[in-house]
């Protein structure tokens, strides 16, 4: 769901975040996840769950979502995430 | 233990001395103590030292909170509080907001966490408390209950409603129209000034609120909770530890029918199982402790280690007063405390029964 797409997402930086989610969530729920997977309406992450996956999202990528960012809809999906990410760390730098 | 915990518990020991009986009885803490050890940063030891904290790992600090959590458990649930709050405001505060509350929070100033309402309990889906931003204030309106420190804080992190989601804010105890009124006698933790707090439209500077508002209730608590479940559960390793220490030594060296109690099968197997939940729960803890340092998932750990910390802490301390006899049978003895205070512990942070739920569906999603 409304993941927009823009130029940064099909760079490797933005693979590496998206397959670290991905791989970390399905490890988690024991489902398939897609990158557009509303992982709220699909019930897949829990409220116990959801605080996890942002700190495992800051400890991987090294960023500190804060204020404003803290929003479901960064975290709705996987490509949501990725953005956020991406954003974070100022751009596709790496 | 490693040396850097050597004066932090040092200091904690001075502090309390004999007197966590007398102070159990009196239903009050010295506040000025409490604050001096607030501003040695030891209530919420976690904090980095550049807002004055001590930058302890949690596995430091659960070492720091079992050890106070043996000598006094009124004290200890000020700690968890305070940690508690503190973490809310790492977690959720923007960088002024860290700032100008962890510094506080490290020099003297104590706080406490309101969720508990009248009608919201173990379900916290039903907090009816209003957070309405109104230009460059915020509006609270609403009726909090039983909050653990209360009576003795600076500060309270109130969470409440906000738009379609949830809020969490920092509101100092004496802005007009905030009301603390203590709860007399409560069964356990007895000096910790568990309050009911009202807030009769009280409005305060609209950065008092913190990051992440709007995000749904469960969202915002869930890490309050997790780091309160992970100390509730180190404080429970303390009550284990002050109970064998108080049935091991009072089984060596009183005799009945011409042994030792300890020479009773009976009551040796008192002590065996007081060992066994003890070093067990120490196991817990350290584990949940150290994914906490190292960034691994780990809410679901900590409700299964206050679970266990806090049921064989009441059970623990029920065989010690046993034990003991009518040694123990006296209000502000240790083991007396510590059958009081552990029992609120399967009350407080998700009760047992909430801890199960949580659990079983943790159990159906892992092994179904
Ligand atoms: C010493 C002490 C300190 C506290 N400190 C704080 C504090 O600092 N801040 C704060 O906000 N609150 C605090 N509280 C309040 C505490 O969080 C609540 O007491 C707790 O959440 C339980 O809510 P309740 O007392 O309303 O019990 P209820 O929710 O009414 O529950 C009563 C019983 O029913 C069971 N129950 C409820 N719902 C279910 C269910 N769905 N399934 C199965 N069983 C269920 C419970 O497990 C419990 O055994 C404190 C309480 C105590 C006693």
């Amino acid at each position: 769901m409304n993941a927009s797409v823009n130029e940064t997402t099909g760079t490797p930086a933005a693979e590496q975040v998206r397959t670290t989610m991905l791989e970390f969530l399905e490890e988690r729920t024991r489902q398939p996840v897609e990158a557009d997977t509303d992982l709220f309406a699909s019930g897949l992450v829990s409220s116990m769950f959801a605080m996890e996956l942002l700190v495992h999202l800051e400890r991987s990528f090294g960023v500190a979502v804060a204020g404003p960012d803290l929003k479901l809809d960064n975290f709705r999906t996987v490509e949501a995430m990725t953005e956020l990410v991406l954003r974070l760390r100022g751009g596709a730098d790496d | 233990m490693t040396d850097e915990l050597e004066e932090p518990l040092a200091l904690v020991t001075d502090v309390v001395g004999d007197r966590a009986g007398e102070w159990d009885r009196g239903g009050r803490l010295p506040e000025e103590e409490v604050r001096w050890l607030g501003a040695k940063g030891l209530l919420c030891a976690q904090i980095p030292p550049e807002f004055g904290g001590r930058g302890f790992s949690s596995e430091e600090n659960g070492r720091l909170t079992a050890h106070t959590g043996r000598l006094c458990s009124s004290l200890r649930s000020l700690m968890t509080s305070q940690g508690m709050a503190a973490w809310t405001v790492e977690r959720f505060g923007s960088g002024a907001q860290q700032g100008r509350y962890l510094s506080q929070l490290t020099s003297g100033s104590l706080t406490g966490v309101a969720f508990s309402e009248p009608a919201a309990g173990s379900d916290l889906s039903a907090i009816s408390t209003r957070i309405s931003a109104e230009g460059d204030t915020v509006l609270i309106e609403g009726q909090k209950v039983w909050v653990t420190g209360a009576a003795y804080a600076d500060l309270l992190v109130v969470f409440g409603r906000y738009g379609e989601g949830a809020a969490a804010a920092v509101v100092p105890t004496d802005a007009a129209g905030v009301a603390v009124r203590p709860i007399p006698d409560p069964l356990g933790c007895r000096a910790a000034g568990h309050a009911d707090v009202s807030f009769d439209g009280v409005r305060i500077p609209a950065d008092s609120l913190l990051g992440g508002a709007g995000l749904p209730i469960e969202w915002l608590v869930t890490s309050a909770l997790t780091y309160g479940r992970l100390s509730v559960a180190w404080g429970c390793v303390g009550i284990l530890q002050a109970c064998l220490s108080a049935a091991a030594g009072h089984a060596a060296v009183r005799e009945q029918s011409g042994r030792r109690l300890v020479d009773h099968q009976l009551v040796a197997r008192h002590l065996a199982e007081l060992l066994v939940a003890e070093q067990a729960a120490v196991r817990c803890c350290e584990h949940a402790s150290r994914c906490w340092d190292r960034g691994i998932p780990m809410a679901t750990s900590a409700v299964l280690t206050k679970h266990f910390a806090a049921t064989n802490a009441a059970r623990g301390a029920a065989s010690a007063v046993q034990v003991l006899g009518s040694a123990g049978a006296r209000d502000g003895e240790t083991v007396a405390r510590a059958y009081r205070d552990a029992k609120v512990m399967e009350i407080i942070e998700g009760s047992s029964e909430i801890s199960q739920l949580l659990l079983s569906e943790h159990a159906v999603s892992v092994w179904s």
